[in-house]
């Protein structure tokens, strides 16, 4: 019976179409697929189902028109390191070079999504130095700080791997379009959901676990105290791999996650460098920090009311009430200074609040 | 009787009309003097007043809005006769005159709650066409508190009168025009939580906040010149410090700006850093061309405030930080 109808569909074919099937969540692929080869397994699947051979090769064709890579645990292209994962993914899809989930160390760059300018900043940087420094940035394409680690690796050197929730025929967020096309050229989006598949909410904790097997350290630049950052968290710790978080305000809601990390035992990351030594600990080969002087040369230091305004600014923005009070200035000559400062690139304006660059 | 016989008879002038008896002392706004703190805030209800800005205070809750609001009517000067006039001639439309017939004296100051109609804002009535709150704050403030609770069709039938200073209510009996020109004033949390003052404060998710700030179109976010961010006063402040300028001290100042320098003040120069920091601002994008147009209002206001001869640089940023409130509500 089996060979009657579509002859010449490969394996990955119905491996796909038992992925599509409605409630096939990846434990139970993973079980159905570890007893049977996919064709068998399907075929079980879908008795008294609706689907025929057919709509197999079409969801098929649908894929290899998408330039969607199927990859099947065990065979030639799967990635080494999900190979003795214990929840690793039975079938894998993958827009761009699969080859490219196994060239470099990895390091996923998570947080929340809704980042202040501080977390936004670092992620970036800290994706633009991993890259430079051959290092894979893995992350989730999700709005906020994944995005921006994105932004950053997307300019030169190790290729970015993204692991999303949602089929790899529609980029999602809608917002993040283009960087989704970046990522895929230039690097790899991973997802374990076939082309058309909803963006269900299950599907995101699932795709936080893949992400973190996928890398070799885990560092959240800004979680709030019950993020979707403690998903990823909880996945790495499962499987030995370790946690950093960068240090945050003890004011801000958004570093509430990452300060209770650090509390509980995450290492502290203040720099890319910390990073590149937790990649080196857990056994990954890199090349080392990037080189350390490629700061811009700090401006000149402000003088007469500028600096008195200056010093009384803190990276913690303050309201001008505040700054009112603390430096005895009138309104007009103190919103003169602070925008000099901020010409100058030592001071920047949040809304109204002023912080110290 | 015998004299207005004569009087109608023209054989004797009128008599002298009777001294009008003083005028009921109305209770007086409240004063300036017991906002402690707030340099932001008073600065800007000081600038609304005297340069007729529409105002928009973003804090959180506690932060004064409502009281600095409150404050507004004793900074502006009192009504003329024709205002008065026009003001009593709406209120008795309204039914709501003053009973013994005087004239008001100070602006009137209007606050409809967020939950009122929409009829019972701007006007309307199913068979006799009554005006409606932007109506009865006509030369006076309306002062609008939550502004992000109010029905969005509300806010949006406010534009007509923010843009023409009338509106026009048609029902199936007929139009009416009515005055509507009015200071608005309103005040809104910055978000759902009340915290998101300043980015990593808030505890609100990204939809919830995109939600709210969505209630407040952009239209009617422009006409708001003045768009302040208010935080939380001091607590040593608020019980040790000294209190602040008397309303009679700034209300001296506004009456100043808004009587011969009101003319003046549109012609004042910008001097050269002040415009070329707007350039840089407008190249940048931090700044539309319709924002560019309004700071350079408000700049014009500030400086008349200090009688100063031209625009300069500290005016600029100041009439800039006046508005920087709108980071809180654009996305």
């Amino acid at each position: 019976v089996s060979a009657v109808g579509a002859p010449d569909l490969p394996a990955e074919a119905f491996a796909v179409a038992l992925a599509s099937l409605p409630s096939m969540g990846p434990a139970r692929l993973r079980t159905l697929l570890a007893a049977e080869p996919p064709d068998r397994a399907w075929e079980r699947a879908s008795r008294g189902g609706t689907t025929s051979r057919r709509d197999v090769a079409r969801l098929w064709q649908r894929h290899t028109s998408l330039g969607i890579a199927v990859l099947l645990a065990g065979g030639p292209a799967y990635p080494e390191r999900l190979a003795d994962d214990p929840q690793a993914p039975a079938v894998l899809f993958c827009l761009g070079d699969p080859a490219r989930l196994g060239t470099a160390p990895t390091a996923a760059i998570v947080g929340t999504r809704a980042p202040t300018r501080y977390g936004i900043g670092v992620a970036a940087q800290f994706g633009a130095d991993l890259a430079a420094a051959g290092v894979s940035v893995v992350s989730g394409l999700a709005l906020g700080i994944d995005a921006a680690a994105h932004e950053g690796a997307c300019g030169a050197g190790a290729p970015p791997i993204a692991v999303v929730a949602g089929g790899l025929d529609h980029p999602y967020p809608r917002r993040h379009e283009r960087l989704w096309e970046r990522v895929a050229s230039s690097g790899v989006i991973v997802s374990e959901s076939p082309a058309g598949a909803p963006t269900e909410k299950w599907r995101f904790p699932v795709r936080n676990r893949l992400l973190a097997a996928l890398s070799d350290v885990v560092v959240v630049v800004e979680s709030r105290h019950q993020g979707g950052s403690r998903h990823t968290v909880d996945a790495a710790i499962a499987r030995g791999i370790s946690v950093g978080a960068v240090p945050g305000s003890i004011r801000s809601t958004t570093s509430e996650g990452t300060n209770a990390l650090l509390a509980d035992g995450a290492f502290p990351v203040c720099s890319t460098a910390d990073i590149l030594v937790a990649l080196a600990l857990s056994g990954a080969s890199v090349a080392g920090p990037p080189h350390a002087g490629r700061a811009a040369p700090s401006p000149e230091p402000p003088r007469g009311i500028e600096r008195l305004v200056y010093d009384s600014l803190t990276t913690d923005p303050s309201s001008l009430d505040e700054l009112v009070r603390v430096t005895g200035i009138d309104l007009p000559q103190l919103c003169g200074s602070l925008e000099r400062l901020a010409q100058a690139g030592l001071a920047h304006d949040a809304g109204g609040w002023w912080g110290r660059v | 009787l015998h004299q207005l016989v004569t009087v109608l008879r023209d054989r004797a002038d009128w008599p002298p009309a009777p001294p009008s008896a003083a005028r009921p002392a109305l209770p007086a706004p409240p004063d300036l003097h017991d906002v402690r703190g707030q340099t932001l805030g008073r600065r800007a209800i000081e600038v609304a007043a005297a340069g007729r800005h529409h105002l928009l205070m973003i804090g959180p809750p506690g932060s004064g809005k409502t009281m600095l609001a409150e404050r507004i009517g004793g900074l502006l000067p009192p009504l003329t006769t024709a205002e008065a006039l026009t003001v009593a001639r709406i209120h008795s439309a309204a039914g709501c005159a003053q009973s013994d017939g005087e004239l008001l004296e100070r602006p009137p100051f209007r606050a409809p709650h967020h939950q009122a109609s929409i009829v019972s804002l701007v006007g309307g009535g199913s068979w006799s066409l009554r005006p409606g709150e932007v109506s009865l704050a006509t030369n006076g403030i309306l002062f609008l508190d939550e502004l992000g609770e109010f029905p969005v069709a509300a806010l949006e039938a406010l534009r007509q009168p923010l843009e023409e200073g009338v509106i026009r209510v048609s029902r199936a009996g007929g139009t009416v025009t009515f005055p509507a020109e009015f200071l608005l004033v309103a005040a809104m949390n910055p978000c759902p939580c009340g915290e998101g003052v300043y980015e990593g404060a808030c505890t609100c998710s990204a939809v919830t906040r995109a939600r709210y700030r969505r209630r407040i179109s952009a239209p009617l976010l422009d006409r708001f010149d003045l768009v302040v961010p208010l935080s939380r006063p001091d607590p040593d402040e608020l019980l040790a410090g000294a209190p602040g300028e008397a309303s009679a001290t700034v209300a001296r100042r506004v009456a100043g700006v808004r009587t011969a320098a009101l003319e003046r003040a549109a012609e004042l120069e910008l001097a050269p850093d002040a415009s070329s920091l707007l350039a840089s601002k407008l190249r940048a994008g931090g700044l539309s061309a319709r924002g560019l147009h309004k700071v350079t209002r408000v700049a014009r206001t500030v400086a008349a405030l200090a009688g100063a001869d031209a625009v300069s640089f500290a005016h600029t940023t100041e009439a800039l930080s006046l508005r920087a409130g709108r980071a809180a509500v654009v996305t």
